[in-house]
């Protein structure tokens, strides 16, 4: 066989307990991935030659640590953790703070992804890349920036503490979640299933389940991959077009996955915790994988899931498949009802599966116009190739009967639908560049919202108001106002007056929209000592978020205003010097900022010996700051 | 991809530590997530053979008995050579005899 092959496949298997091990000697996982990248190296260079290791795992393990040692003595840190004591489970200790770093807080969502496949699921960057239709460049730019971000957050490698780790396990399977379903929905391209992320999802979640087999939201995440990846075969057709759930040749579901997605249900109930949303939504797709036809889908019990579901995970998306669920358990009409409540949620605006649901409602009621057009505005929304075809299918079958014989005339002048008056409108002479552009901005929402087959005695004002309302509402009065004056335009053009009368004139301030918020509010006597003084401290010092929450009242210098943080010092002005005295109120030792809660005895250095509270978490840290501010303690830190 | 792991049967009878060496490997393959089930097989079993209209059913044991398989494992990584490597590990494990890696289609 071929060596590189082999090399690639033992790099697969072992690269995410390799970095993980490193990782734990260099506390760095940037400075652990590249010595463990030159370890992959020397395979390269010497399994040719001199053949395959006995045991290729364990010598670039060896390879790996050598490398490590070499480095700690080069830097000449601490030689005290170089005995590298193997505890029992060692290795996958590792790896689950290998996966809890990559999915740190401190990164935006699109690096915590992108490097836990490259570090956790071994995955190069070109094929990260692939999987998300980007550039290969852009993924190691990203990953670079993430890898500076954790050595700049200090973010080591370390487990979360207690009460951050509800947080961050969220995260994580946030995380697994988003990579599942890039490869079972993808966004974009012709592949209706990238098999591979699926794949590799699953493959990520069945290890967590080991891993950290005490938390049910983990294994009803198992639960849910296992049950959507067991009709991975049945929901496309031979052509590649998508194929609904009820329309599934049943006898295609895996029934190993099926079998699967049960047992990890099962042990996610054994737990005995309060269904979180992984759960819940793993419940209903066991009520689906249970059903042994579609008519015998309990959709009463699905509707009362998705109630808790709505619940849990308030979303417009989790709203709107309640709305199918009711659809199906109460009858369309009671599932449009549903469907329209949300048609001016602006999460929903351009999300191509409202209007194929409403579609789909609307066809179930008998109004085949309606519905028609709501398939090809769904269509028009929705980048994916096999849902497009699907979409458009629908729309050419929705053609009632008693439309399609009516009388032609009755259909009108060309302009008599929106697309083609707004084309005639914006093709004008007399629109200047500019205006033609800045009219299309507001002319592709409405397009976008009402479809371009929307006839045009059926455009309303109550209409258009409501798309305005949903589309800018919480805008500026200025972009309120330029897309009010581009419909009062066409109300004239196009002999609809009143078309726009919906739409007030609101009143243009001169207000500035500061990233960071205003000294006033920070300083506000209105909010908590804790958060005033930690906020002044990161502003005065532009130290990071990190450092500052390690800091310990013994450390602190008071009269210079300054604090001995590892072997440097963290400097402050009058702002925090006139808060901080109040903040240490008498303590001697222990964490500077303390959280409500009681730590356990077990963590020493992180808790207060005066009051037995714990040290301040940087999620808690952050959540205090973004519900006061809206803001991100980083852009904090950064205008200081 | 999916790989079905077939081992055939050895001389040795299993001793008490090729039962631990096991039971971390079928651990470490969980933990990896590439394990979707594995089982040991008795061994003979029934043999059913079909000529023309006739069927005929056979206990075992039997004399080929080597030929037929002792365990599997059906696993589920991106490449065959990452079988063929988890496959080798097993072996490594269980000392003289075979295997077979064979892909799963629609799997």
């Amino acid at each position: 066989m071929d060596v590189h092959r082999t090399i690639d496949a033992v790099w697969k298997l072992e690269s995410a307990r390799i970095v993980g091990g490193l990782a734990r000697l260099v506390h760095d996982v940037g400075l652990a991935e590249e010595l463990a990248q030159d370890a992959l190296v020397a395979a390269l260079e010497q399994w040719p030659v001199a053949g395959i290791p006995d045991n290729p795992g364990a010598w670039l393990t060896t390879v790996a640590r050598r490398r490590a040692i070499d480095h700690i003595r080069r830097s000449r840190q601490t030689t005290t953790e170089m005995s590298y004591v193997e505890q029992p489970h060692q290795a996958q200790d590792d790896v689950l703070r290998l996966v809890f770093v990559c999915c740190h807080p401190a990164l935006p969502r699109d690096a915590r992804v992108a490097l836990t496949l490259r570090l956790v699921a071994g995955l190069t960057a070109a094929e990260i890349a692939r999987a998300f239709l980007q550039d290969e460049p852009q993924v190691v730019r990203r990953i670079a920036a993430a890898k500076r971000t954790l050595a700049e957050e200090g973010a080591g490698f370390t487990r979360p503490s207690g009460d951050a780790m509800p947080g961050r396990l969220a995260s994580v399977l946030e995380v697994v979640y988003l990579v599942f379903n890039e490869g079972y929905s993808a966004t974009g391209g012709r592949d209706l299933i990238r098999a591979d992320l699926c794949r590799e999802a699953l493959r990520l979640g069945r290890m967590l389940a080991t891993l950290a087999p005490g938390e049910a939201e983990v294994h009803g995440l198992v639960a849910l991959m296992e049950l959507q990846a067991s009709r991975a075969a049945a929901r496309t057709g031979p052509a590649g077009e998508l194929i609904l759930l009820h329309e599934q040749n049943r006898g295609r579901w895996d029934q190993l996955l099926i079998k699967r997605g049960f047992a990890a249900m099962l042990r996610a109930r054994a737990l005995g915790a309060p269904p979180g949303p992984y759960v819940v939504q793993a419940a209903i797709a066991v009520c689906h994988a249970q059903a042994r036809t579609a008519a015998e889908t309990d959709w009463t019990r699905i509707a009362t899931l998705y109630d808790a579901l709505v619940r849990l995970l308030p979303t417009a998306v989790v709203r709107l498949n309640r709305a199918v669920a009711i659809g199906f358990a109460y009858g369309p009409a009671a599932g449009l009802a549903e469907v329209d409540a949300l048609l001016t949620d602006p999460a929903l605006r351009d999300y191509h599966l409202l209007p194929a649901v409403r579609g789909d409602l609307l066809s179930r009621l008998g109004r085949h116009e309606e519905a028609r057009r709501e398939f090809e505005r769904a269509a028009g929304l929705t980048r994916n190739h096999a849902e497009q075809a699907f979409l458009r299918r629908r729309a050419a079958e929705t053609e009632g009967p008693a439309e399609a014989e009516g009388p032609a005339e009755t259909k009108g002048p060309a302009e008599a639908t929106l697309g083609a008056a707004v084309a005639a409108f914006l093709a004008r002479d007399d629109l200047g560049r500019a205006t033609r552009r800045s009219y299309g901005q507001t002319f592709t929402r409405l397009r976008r919202a009402l479809g371009d087959s929307l006839p045009l005695d059926e455009l309303t004002a109550d209409r258009v108001a409501s798309v305005c309302a949903t589309a800018w509402g919480s805008a500026a009065a200025k972009t309120w106002n330029r897309h009010r004056a581009a419909l009062r335009s066409f109300a004239v053009w196009s002999s609809l007056p009143g078309l726009a009368d919906g739409l007030e004139r609101r009143v243009e301030t001169a207000a500035v929209a500061s990233p960071v918020p205003a000294a006033s509010l920070l300083d506000s006597p209105a909010l908590p000592l804790r958060e005033r003084a930690l906020w002044r401290l990161l502003l005065e010092s532009s130290a990071t978020v990190t450092t500052v929450l390690a800091l310990n009242v013994e450390d602190l210098d008071l009269e210079d205003r300054r604090a001995r943080s590892g072997g440097r010092w963290v400097t402050w002005r009058s702002g925090a010097a006139r808060l901080l005295p109040d903040l240490v109120a008498g303590r001697t030792s222990g964490p500077l900022f303390l959280t409500e809660r009681r730590a356990s005895a077990s963590t020493v250095g992180d808790r207060c010996p005066h009051t037995g509270r714990g040290r301040l978490s940087y999620e808690r840290a952050e959540y205090l700051f973004k519900r006061a501010t809206g803001g991100t303690l980083r852009s904090l830190r950064a205008a200081g | 991809m999916r790989f079905l792991m077939i081992s055939k049967p050895t001389d040795t009878p299993p001793d008490e530590k090729l039962f631990t060496e096991m039971g971390a490997f079928i651990e470490e393959l969980t933990a990896a997530g590439v394990l979707l089930a594995t089982g040991g097989l008795e061994p003979g079993g029934v043999v059913l053979s079909s000529r023309g209209d006739e069927i005929t059913v056979t206990d075992g044991p039997f004399a080929e008995a080597k030929e037929a398989a002792a365990g599997f494992a059906l696993i589920e990584v991106g490449t065959k050579e990452e079988a063929v490597e988890l496959a080798r590990r097993f072996r490594r494990i269980v000392g003289d005899g075979e295997s077979t890696v064979q892909q799963v289609f629609g799997g």
